[in-house]
């Protein structure tokens, strides 16, 4: 039972971070962040001019309150996915906005 | 029992060999600056993922870990 509830979570995790090309995994919304780090990652999306993500609250998805970790093996929030693939979480996403990396990223993965 | 900046700090240095290590935070939150040779070569995702790894189940205890990683070469570029 448990294997398949966390099948099912690492799926639903992957349809969501492949079929859109920028999805934030964050305690709270980016209105309403409900940790610091969180409300972080929110801002450094906003300053790259990022203005249409998929924000996922995994205060309420337990799928990835639970699970997400596994996903990239990763064990905490927030975390980015850029393209399907984990960027990392608010440390490392504004190291590279500040490196001029993060918005590189953003504008690859929506210009197409 | 309350973690404090030292305990994180003897956690990470169980698990990894730091050229240099400071770690600050008020129990709840923690900010850590660690320097090691160990992250030569690695992206900072794959540096960060070893910090974690060293820190295991430890991590749930650390309610949130800021970190800085860095290689002794850009500590001493700093």
């Amino acid at each position: 039972m448990e294997l398949d509830e966390k099948q099912i979570a690492l799926d639903h995790i992957k349809q969501t971070v492949t079929e859109n090309p920028i999805v934030l995994y964050m305690k709270g919304t980016p209105q309403f962040p409900q940790c610091g780090f969180s409300g972080r990652a929110a801002q450094v999306l906003k300053a790259c001019g990022v203005t249409k993500y998929v924000a996922v609250n995994v205060l309420e998805d337990a799928g990835a309150w639970n699970y997400l970790k596994f996903y990239a093996d990763f064990p905490t929030f927030p975390q980015l996915y850029i393209k399907g693939e984990l960027i990392g979480g608010s440390d490392i996403m504004l190291a590279m906005y500040e490196q001029g990396e993060l918005q590189k990223l953003i504008a690859e993965a929506t210009a197409q | 029992m309350k973690v404090t900046p030292d305990n994180v700090k003897e956690f990470i240095l169980e698990g990894l060999q730091c050229e240099h290590i400071q770690v600050e935070g008020d129990g709840r939150h923690f900010e850590a600056v660690i320097v090691s040779q160990a992250f030569e070569g690695k992206g900072m995702l794959q540096q960060h993922k070893l910090v974690y790894q060293v820190l295991g189940d430890k991590m749930e205890k650390i309610h949130a870990l800021s970190m800085k990683t860095l290689t002794p070469t850009q500590w001493a570029n700093r």
